[in-house]
């Protein structure tokens, strides 16, 4: 069976989101904007509801409404008004305590009745850097070896902890970051792995990997959920939702879209104008990469394969990053969605609405049952934990190191 | 004014997270301004107790126990922030004396600072001046301009103490009732150490409190006004407790009960006032309605 979570990015994964017409601009600084999705994707019997999440404020502040909130505090509010959703939260093994953070998070599982699952990730950047003591970003495979340490911490005081267990365990453990330290990673201890990938192929190459990497760990493959992320733009006709595409294209903010992507490339783009194409020699190999090697990676192989101009890429990624965007009918997404499902590339998607709320009531509202009538979606959930929700059980990783 | 009551509450000890939710809405039907959420090994982590709780039950504020050891400044700023705001301005934090923090150590500007008071001190500084450095203000949203935010009200704190640098700001704006409000416990703690920042001072032994605590606020420039200060007692009956914060000039007690979930209702049933919950946390502590942010 498919899995679906929905990854809640303030306003939307396009950089124009927080401009949508009709959008109230700021409500992503409000609460009631989490709490209100979540809902809602638990009546459309969603895995869990996502958040990613960084210690710092976002430089392209300016332009784009960014994460506010911390994710453990907004996830105790929604296990407090919802049910049965799970509760998936990014939280930094870089610039946490493993002591703490294991404590928190195995009571926040407790208090949502066994429903949560921590994504682990390193935080790459000077920004973040800077409000923990530091000059600069760590290296990143520091960044990585520092994650595997403290994840199995912070795994292993779950372990030990008696007193307030949870009817799943533990929190499930999910992994994003699709570098060659981060795949390591991800075959070792994750459960879940949240993937960015644009090519089916590559994506299926990718989870093949995962899984033969986690037989090497000894563990059993079906154990790994592989969850790419999905952009998505629906619309009740493909010419609706190719306008509302190119909408989201108007209403990005060119200062913040270019910002965005020199920061992520590690370039300066200043004086380049949007008909020329990217000087693609000032591209390092991804594995050679400072940041996000996983994004950076994803936009060279762009840029690569189709040298486009500077404008052009810029309306590909729409301020998005670099996950897939699909764009079109109900009937279109699910049969993108059904197609990488059957060619296993996919055991599902983060799925990254266009617009919130407007874009995910949309997908809650039409592509959801056409997975249903296509018998690729529960129509009920089975059981109560977020475990159940994605079949898994309770591995044991204490001896994977 | 009326006497200000906290409420601390021992979840997943002396009390269950649902025990704890039907007497948090006591507690508000009862008038008490916060309820305070211990932090010991065998209690459930109170940022999360508090959140769950505020989802379940508004009118009431909610004041977390978090201690420095194993809490980088700015992450507890942040979180304590989220919950601020998610609560309406009805949030604060009993920072507790102690050690540093896994990720902070590592950086530490002096490693060899140890002293509680003093890193305490640092610590509620830094959280202030974080919750104070994206002012809602500077939130505007203008979708028609394509600008979130007045960058220009948007000011890093440029932290570089002795335990903690802290580059900032914050990446939330301020809540409703402008920050968070600081809870300090003396003891550990002198009225020296949390003049600057302290919001609340919670006292054991109320006997000269008054008079140590204005000295204290009098010489970093605050007037005793700007603080509530609140004497600690298990339980006792109301009369007697209220004669104790009379005669000590107390403004309000944090009453302590010692056993489980039916002592509790018991105590809050004892000290019920009909009072209309006030619009933030600042407010019903008696402080005023908003720092200015």
């Amino acid at each position: 069976m498919l899995h679906l979570n929905v990854n809640i990015l303030n306003a939307g994964v396009f950089g124009g989101s927080w401009r949508f017409p009709g959008t109230d601009g700021t409500a992503s600084y409000t609460i009631e904007h989490y709490t209100s999705i979540a809902k809602k994707a638990e009546e459309a019997k969603l895995d869990a509801v996502f958040l990613a999440d960084g210690p710092a404020l976002d430089p392209g502040i300016k332009h784009r409404t960014g994460n506010n909130f911390e994710p453990t505090t907004v996830l105790a509010r929604i296990a407090a008004r919802t049910e049965r959703i799970g509760l998936i939260g990014t939280l930094s093994s870089s610039y946490n305590d493993p002591v703490e953070l294991a404590r928190r998070l195995g009571d926040l599982d407790h208090v949502s009745g066994g429903r949560f699952g921590w994504n682990v990730v390193t935080t790459a950047g000077p920004v973040a850097a800077r409000n923990f003591g530091r000059d600069g970003e760590i290296d990143h495979a520091v960044r990585y070896q520092r994650a595997a340490w403290f994840t199995q911490q912070v795994v292993a005081a779950w372990a030990s902890r008696t007193r307030f267990a949870s009817p799943q365990g533990r929190p499930v453990v999910v992994q994003a970051g699709g570098s060659s330290d981060g795949r390591r990673l991800a075959s070792r201890v994750a459960e879940v792995v949240f993937s960015a990938d644009q090519d089916l192929e590559h994506a299926r190459a990718f989870r093949a990997e995962i899984r033969a990497g986690a037989v090497q760990f000894g563990r059993d493959p079906a154990e790994i959920v592989v969850l790419p992320g999905l952009s998505t733009v629906v619309g009740s006709t493909e010419t609706e939702a190719k306008r509302r595409r190119e909408l989201l294209d108007e209403l990005l903010p060119d200062a913040y879209g270019r910002g965005r992507l020199a920061a992520q490339l590690g370039i300066s783009l200043d004086g380049l104008r949007d008909d020329e194409p990217i000087p693609a020699g000032l591209l390092v190999e991804p594995d050679e990469a400072g940041g996000s090697q996983t994004f950076y990676r994803v936009v060279k192989e762009i840029i690569d394969r189709e040298n486009p101009t500077l404008g052009t890429l810029l309306k590909r990624l729409s301020g998005g990053g670099g996950h897939r965007i699909v764009t079109g009918t109900p009937e279109q997404i699910a049969d993108d969605i059904e197609t990488w499902y059957r060619a296993g590339a996919a055991d599902g998607f983060n799925v990254m609405p266009d617009v919130l709320p407007s874009g995910f009531d949309d997908f809650a509202d039409h592509v959801v049952p056409e997975l249903r009538r296509r018998g690729l979606f529960r129509t009920d959930y089975d059981g109560t934990t977020l475990r159940a929700h994605l079949g898994l059980g309770l591995p044991a990783l204490e001896g994977a190191a | 004014m009326s006497t200000i009551v906290q409420l601390v509450l021992a979840v997943g000890d002396r009390v269950s997270l649902s025990e704890a939710s039907a007497l948090t809405a006591l507690a508000r039907d009862s008038g008490v301004a916060a309820i305070r959420l211990a932090d010991t090994p065998d209690t459930l982590d109170p940022t999360v107790t508090a959140s769950h709780l505020a989802g379940v039950h508004s009118g009431i504020g909610f004041v977390a126990e978090v201690p420095t050891t194993h809490h980088a400044p700015y992450n507890t700023a942040r979180r304590v922030s989220s919950l601020d705001r998610a609560t309406g301005g009805r949030a604060g934090i009993a920072l507790l004396a102690g050690d540093g923090d896994e990720v902070s150590d590592a950086t530490a500007p002096d490693p060899a600072a140890a002293d509680p008071a003093r890193r305490w001190s640092e610590y509620a500084g830094v959280l202030t001046r974080l919750w104070e450095s994206f002012p809602r203000q500077a939130l505007i949203g203008d979708q028609e301009a394509a600008l979130v935010v007045r960058e220009e009200l948007i000011r890093p704190v440029g932290h570089d103490g002795v335990y903690y640098r802290v580059a900032g700001p914050l990446d939330g704006p301020s809540s409703a009732q402008g920050r968070p409000v600081v809870v300090a416990d003396l003891g550990v703690l002198d009225p020296a150490a949390v003049a600057e920042s302290a919001d609340v001072v919670v006292v054991e032994h109320a006997a000269g409190a008054d008079d140590a605590l204005t000295e204290a606020l009098r010489a970093v420039g605050r007037d005793r006004r700007e603080v509530t200060l609140l004497g600690r007692v298990p339980v006792g009956s109301p009369a007697d407790v209220l004669a104790w914060v009379h005669e000590h000039r107390l403004d309000g007690v944090e009453l302590v009960p010692a056993g489980g979930a039916a002592e509790v209702a018991a105590v809050l049933r004892a000290w019920a006032t009909e009072a209309a919950p006030p619009p933030t946390l600042r407010a019903a502590l008696g402080l005023r309605a908003e720092v200015a942010a």
